[in-house]
């Protein structure tokens, strides 16, 4: 009698998703940074956003962080990131 | 990626002229995986065009691959005036055989199309290594390619290949339902009678250890002790929320090695995990060191045969040890934090394997856990805390409580460093003689013993401050006095159980 064994991993299928499309330029652009709050992160997206600003000329940075890298961001801060109408959103950290 | 020495499958792309392009050709062959909107292959492509004048199509053959349609690959190629044939790779079949990281990378194969040399990037020394190594497979003098100074970088990042970015039509797709109480029963898969069962479970990466085979007769026998329906969703195990089933959160029971009657407190135990009170997503997907370590309070300790007393942390018990291990079987298998992948873990803990410990009640001269917490002692009840690997503390020659006490103060004040411990929670598991003999009979009650704890872990600091009187900088005049703290471990006394 052949040997019937049960599945033990997820096999849930998960729709891939497309990635959104890239931006042409980031000239005159509104780009979101989020800190994902670990210590080092702001001096990192300092400098991301004066690149941006003096090198790449975007127009406008929004600035946000998450309460606690430990957890996904939670709804209000995604909320307001929406708000914000961002064309791009950079998400980084330091540590 | 493909590595040296390989030799993927032959393969034919339509080209951009139209013609079919096949590889190999039984001339040796430089692959180019490209996109049209990355700057590090735009950099690269001037560099291949000269290789491509150099060596004419007689001896070599040099395929551009673009993992773009034709239109944005034409744009692309005129503009960039690229004077080797190009292939489209429509649905990323060939980038998928040869799994290059990222773009540009060059695979070279001899004329049988074996790999020769590959090169992920734009970096100048690698690019003139793969041109001396055609050069000679093809009977030309090897020149320099990429010279320095020439204006370009030595070398510039690429871009993520896009087989590996997420490719579908799918753009709008739906997540998962998050909130379905029903879900699908697992596939079923034949062995044939060949296949040793413990050998296949770890061939297909059920565990790194040899589990026992989830059998459907084992698995119907596990869900017998349980009257949920096998498809009934008991939680969503993160990071990916994948759904546990009965039957699922069965197969994990049947691979550790417990028993039928265990079902009831691995469901809970699930259940309780994957309440984002807990944070198990953190806890499974830190680089920390962390792992959930279930804590087993009340009458099912002794129902089941969970065990308390010497080497709880270990191999103590059947009850404990497959409890822990079915555990970390679901949060792998389902919830598919492993390490590599999700699980980013630095240095890992070996909780991992199990990480279940049972209070012993009976020789606690104070409240158990769950009654501190607000059960009855007639209840049972799992805790969780995700925790670092235990560290132990051994005070043999201490004369008072309060001496034991103090050396774990010292180990407590170095939880997660001790330069930052005023943020974080730690338990405190003491034998029963140490509470007997050097704690309980000197009435440093529970609360007492808590607040001693607190009060005396910390990082011992000294300030020096330096006075310099008025007018004089010379240090022959310097007085220095010291000003000793501590940091506590906690800003409170109740992180600490």
């Amino acid at each position: 009698m052949p040997t019937i064994l049960i599945n033990p991993f997820d096999e849930s299928r998960r729709e891939p998703r497309l990635p959104a499309p890239r931006l042409d330029r980031l000239a005159g652009k509104k780009i979101g940074l989020l800190d994902i709050s670990k210590p080092g992160g702001n001096f990192f997206l300092d400098h991301l956003e004066r690149l941006l600003k003096d090198r790449f000329a975007v127009a406008e940075i929004v600035r946000l962080t998450k309460p606690t890298f430990t957890k996904p961001a939670p709804d209000k801060v995604i909320d307001s990131l929406l708000q914000a109408r961002c064309d791009a959103v950079i998400e980084a950290l330091a540590d | 990626m493909r590595e040296i020495g390989e030799q993927p499958a032959p393969f034919s792309l339509p080209g951009l002229d139209g013609a079919t392009i096949h590889c190999p050709d039984g001339k040796p062959t430089l692959l180019f995986f490209f996109e049209t909107d990355c700057p590090t292959c735009r950099l690269t492509l001037p560099y291949l065009n000269r290789l491509s004048q150099y060596m004419g199509s007689e001896s070599a053959t040099i395929i551009g691959i673009s993992q773009d349609d034709d239109s944005a690959t034409g744009e692309f190629a005129t503009q960039a005036e690229i004077n080797f044939p190009i292939a489209i790779d429509r649905d990323l079949m060939v980038s998928r055989q040869f799994e290059p990281t990222a773009v540009p990378t060059l695979f070279l194969l001899d004329g049988h199309g074996k790999i020769v040399r590959t090169q992920i990037a734009f970096d100048k020394s690698e690019l003139n290594v793969i041109t001396t190594d055609i050069c000679k497979a093809a009977g030309k003098e090897p020149f320099v390619l990429a010279k320095p100074f020439d204006g370009n970088p030595d070398t510039k990042p690429g871009c993520t290949s896009r087989h590996l970015e997420p490719a579908s039509e799918g753009a709008v797709a739906a997540g998962p339902n998050l909130f379905a109480k029903q879900g699908s029963r697992a596939s079923l898969i034949e062995l044939a009678d060949d296949v040793d069962p413990i050998d296949y479970c770890l061939e297909a990466g059920y565990d790194p250890l040899p589990v026992i085979p989830p059998t459907k007769q084992r698995v119907d026998q596990m869900l017998s002790a349980v009257k949920f329906p096998p498809d009934e969703v008991i939680a969503r195990v993160p990071p990916n929320y994948a759904a546990a089933t009965v039957e699922k959160i069965a197969v994990g029971a049947v691979m550790a090695g417990c028993r039928p009657e265990m079902m009831p407190v691995l469901l809970r135990l699930v259940q309780a995990a994957c309440d984002e009170r807990f944070n198990l997503h953190g806890c499974q997907a830190t680089t920390h060191f962390a792992a959930p370590l279930i804590i087993i309070n009340g009458p099912v300790r002794h129902e089941i045969g969970f065990v308390s007393s010497g080497n709880v942390f270990s191999n103590v018990a059947r009850a404990n040890s497959s409890l822990g291990r079915a555990f970390q079987l679901i949060l792998a298998n389902i919830g598919g934090a492993r390490p590599g992948e999700i699980d980013m873990s630095t240095l890992g803990n070996p909780g991992k394997f199990s990480y279940c410990i049972a209070e012993n009640e009976e020789e606690n001269p104070w409240d158990p856990l769950h009654v501190e917490m607000g059960f009855s002692r007639d209840q049972s009840a799992v805790t969780l805390f995700s925790a670092e690997p235990p560290r132990g503390v051994s005070e043999h020659n201490a004369r008072t409580g309060r001496t034991v006490l103090k050396a774990i103060c010292r180990a407590l004040a170095t939880v997660w460093t001790y330069r930052m411990c005023a943020m974080f929670e730690a338990f405190v598991i003491l034998c029963p003689e140490t509470c007997w003999e050097d704690i309980a009979p000197r009435r440093l009650h529970q609360r007492k013993t808590r607040e001693f704890l607190f009060d005396q872990t910390g990082s011992h600091c000294e300030l020096t401050m330096t006075m310099t009187p008025k007018g004089h900088s010379s240090p022959d005049f310097t007085n220095r006095s010291s000003l000793t703290a501590s940091l506590a471990i906690a800003n409170s006394r109740d992180p600490i159980k």
